[in-house]
């Protein structure tokens, strides 16, 4: 009750092509999520999935009816904004239930929507107050209820967590991906951030200047990148990248190895290097060393490991978890 | 430690007088002062050239005295009515048009913006002037204008009959004005963030159904101000009438109000001789009038209005 088809979906404001053909397939109840640098045409696509744009050229299908140019009520979604987009002068139950009232649903069925809104989003006790009257989190949740209430095919997020400090973010966090599960309906989440992408999707479509550089479950796109941008977005800190000609490595252009896939050592290892700085966060520890061979590396040592700068290290690499790419970026076997 | 700063005497802050004082000075000299001076000149009278204290009995006179006082209820009712027209007219129809212009899909906003609005930046004698001549039954367009749509038989001299010329001249200043709420609307449209329009958008709420749930609600507090303005431009009005109907307000006085009721008491007009003392006391009663207007409004209807933010 809730696939999603787009087909060669392209969208040019004037001369800037923002979307250069994208096809995507998204299955009943998953969970995708739009991940990318600012710019990159996630929003826009998202809001073309909404019909609150239209593409230059391409279709989108919601479970194979075509909905291209369908108005954004009729397409049975229900979108939840970075701002909240609350209506201000409305109570929270009346900003959930409004568009229920103007399709002329039954006073009894909008009740109980409402009320299993609320309780699922623990929202009782605000039910009578204004949007200005509640915390960010709690806003962000009635308009999250807002959704809920539609019962829509698809659920559509943009930027949700963006506005929230970062506390209350991992708790909405945690509460969204509740969400999906007791739902089970079909999200499509828009982020830039990539914890929140690989914390929550059952499948991420990395977007980069208009086109998308590769889809896959979150493990996948850890494991095997299909090319440097992916490789240098998924992952945190930022994978490292050697010029492999430093190396002496014949085929490839660039080496990749993630910072929690070297080791140290103060005696012997593969590149000698100086600590130029040390972030201590308790859990784990990122060191950053400049190597005589391989420039600056970002190490991450899980525990707390005691290095300060200045001090000579020798870091090596894990042999069996290098990526390599070639020219174009692209990852080789 | 602490209360070593406590003890510090506060200096005193002599830029916050230095910074106030132009515009306190300047709004003394032009505005305060005139307008005690005027409340004082009301209890005053004069014969011979010798001014002496009077109380309130200019004011007994005004209400007491039956020439007077139908003068002036003539005036007031008159000036509600002008105040009525353009509450129903001016500004339900600069909300349209804002509501108009702020949509999307209109080419040429811009054009239509500036082009209502030129009216309210012409000099009222032009406004005046113009319509007269307009509205002329012996050389105005207007009688050939209706020919043209065979609607002739319709057309009757407005400004020279005493039931209609009122609602006429009401009618010109909606047509100047107009521009004032259309503005003012508009921005506060303008300021409602795309984002809750494209919510209501994905509700289901479109057309004029958003129109009235969404946008309304939210301009409310904006229409408020326009209120008010209206109610005190229209009981301070003098300008159109005196250049369109002259000081006499005619036809018989049927389009006098309190601003041309007071032109002629306090300055004097035709036979009528200047009376500045009855003309205070006509003036203090303007100011009580819109005091009590402003108060109203600013105690009962302004404090239920909410500032939404977004």
């Amino acid at each position: 009750m809730g696939s999603l088809t787009i087909d060669k979906v392209k969208k040019s404001f004037g001369r800037v092509d923002v979307l250069k053909g994208i096809d995507l397939a998204v299955n009943d109840g998953e969970f995708v999520v739009f991940v990318g640098p600012s710019g990159c045409g996630k929003s826009t696509l998202l809001r073309i999935i909404a019909g609150l744009e239209d593409s230059t050229s391409g279709r989108v299908l919601i479970d194979g009816a075509d909905v291209t140019v369908t108005p954004p009520a009729n397409r049975g979604i229900a979108m939840v904004f970075q701002t909240y987009a609350l209506y201000p002068h409305l109570t929270v139950r009346s900003n959930m239930s409004l568009g229920l009232k103007q399709i002329g649903t039954p006073a009894a069925e909008i009740d109980r929507r409402v009320t299993a809104a609320s309780t699922m989003l623990s929202l009782e006790p605000y039910l009578e107050r204004r949007p200005a009257e509640l915390s960010g989190g709690q806003r962000q949740r009635v308009a999250i209820g807002r959704a809920v209430v539609r019962e829509p095919k698809l659920f559509l997020f943009d930027e949700p967590l963006s506005n929230l400090d970062a506390a209350l973010r991992v708790n909405t966090r945690l509460e969204i991906a509740q969400l999906h599960r007791r739902l089970k309906a079909t999200m499509i989440y828009v982020t830039h951030d990539q914890v929140e992408a690989m914390t929550l999707a059952d499948k991420i479509v990395v977007l980069n200047a208009g086109r998308i550089e590769q889809v896959g479950a979150p493990m996948d796109l850890y494991n095997k990148p299909a090319n440097e941008f992916v490789a240098g977005f998924i992952g945190s800190p930022r994978m490292n990248f050697i010029d492999a000609a430093k190396l002496g490595e014949g085929q490839a252009k660039t080496i990749g190895v993630r910072p929690e896939h070297l080791t140290v050592d103060t005696g012997s290892g593969a590149w000698k290097g100086t600590v130029v700085h040390a972030e201590h966060l308790g859990a784990d520890t990122n060191l950053y060393v400049e190597t005589e061979k391989a420039g600056l590396l970002t190490v991450r040592i899980f525990g707390v490991y005691g290095a300060e700068a200045g001090s000579t290290l020798y870091v090596t690499p894990d042999p069996q978890r290098t990526y390599r790419f070639d020219a174009d970026g692209k990852a080789l076997a | 430690m602490a209360g070593e700063f406590a003890q510090q005497k506060k200096p005193i802050r002599w830029h916050i007088a230095v910074f106030l004082a132009p515009a306190v000075l300047v709004y003394t000299a032009v505005m305060i002062i005139p307008l005690f001076g005027t409340l004082q000149l009301s209890l005053f009278n004069a014969e011979n050239q010798q001014r002496f204290f009077v109380g309130l009995d200019n004011f007994r006179k005004l209400f007491g005295d039956p020439r007077w006082s139908a003068s002036f209820w003539n005036a007031l009712w008159n000036n509600t009515w002008f105040f009525i027209i353009h509450m129903l007219v001016q500004n339900p129809i600069g909300i349209g048009l804002a509501a108009l212009l702020s949509s999307p899909k209109l080419r040429f906003s811009a054009f239509y913006r500036t082009a209502i609005f030129i009216p309210t930046i012409l000099s009222f004698v032009i406004v005046g002037f113009a319509w007269k001549l307009i509205l002329s039954p012996l050389w105005g367009v207007a009688p050939n204008l209706l020919d043209l749509v065979g609607l002739k038989s319709l057309f009757t001299p407005w400004l020279g009959k005493e039931e209609y010329a009122l609602t006429t001249l009401g009618l010109i200043s909606v047509w100047q004005f107009v521009g004032i709420p259309m503005m003012l609307i508009y921005a506060a449209l303008l300021s409602i963030p795309d984002e809750v329009i494209e919510a209501a958008e994905m509700d289901g709420i479109t057309g004029m159904a958003q129109f009235w749930k969404i946008k309304l609600p939210l301009i409310l507090p904006s229409i408020g101000i326009i209120s008010i303005l209206t109610f005190v431009g229209n009981f301070n009005a003098f300008d159109l009438i005196y250049s369109a109907q002259g000081a006499l307000a005619g036809p018989n006085y049927s389009t006098d109000i309190l601003g041309t009721f007071l032109y002629r008491t306090f300055f004097g007009f035709q036979l009528q001789t200047g009376d500045p003392y009855m003309g205070s006391a006509i003036a203090s009663m303007m100011f009580l009038i819109i005091l009590t207007g402003v108060c109203i409004y600013l105690f009962t209807i302004q404090t239920r209005l909410r500032r939404y933010q977004f």
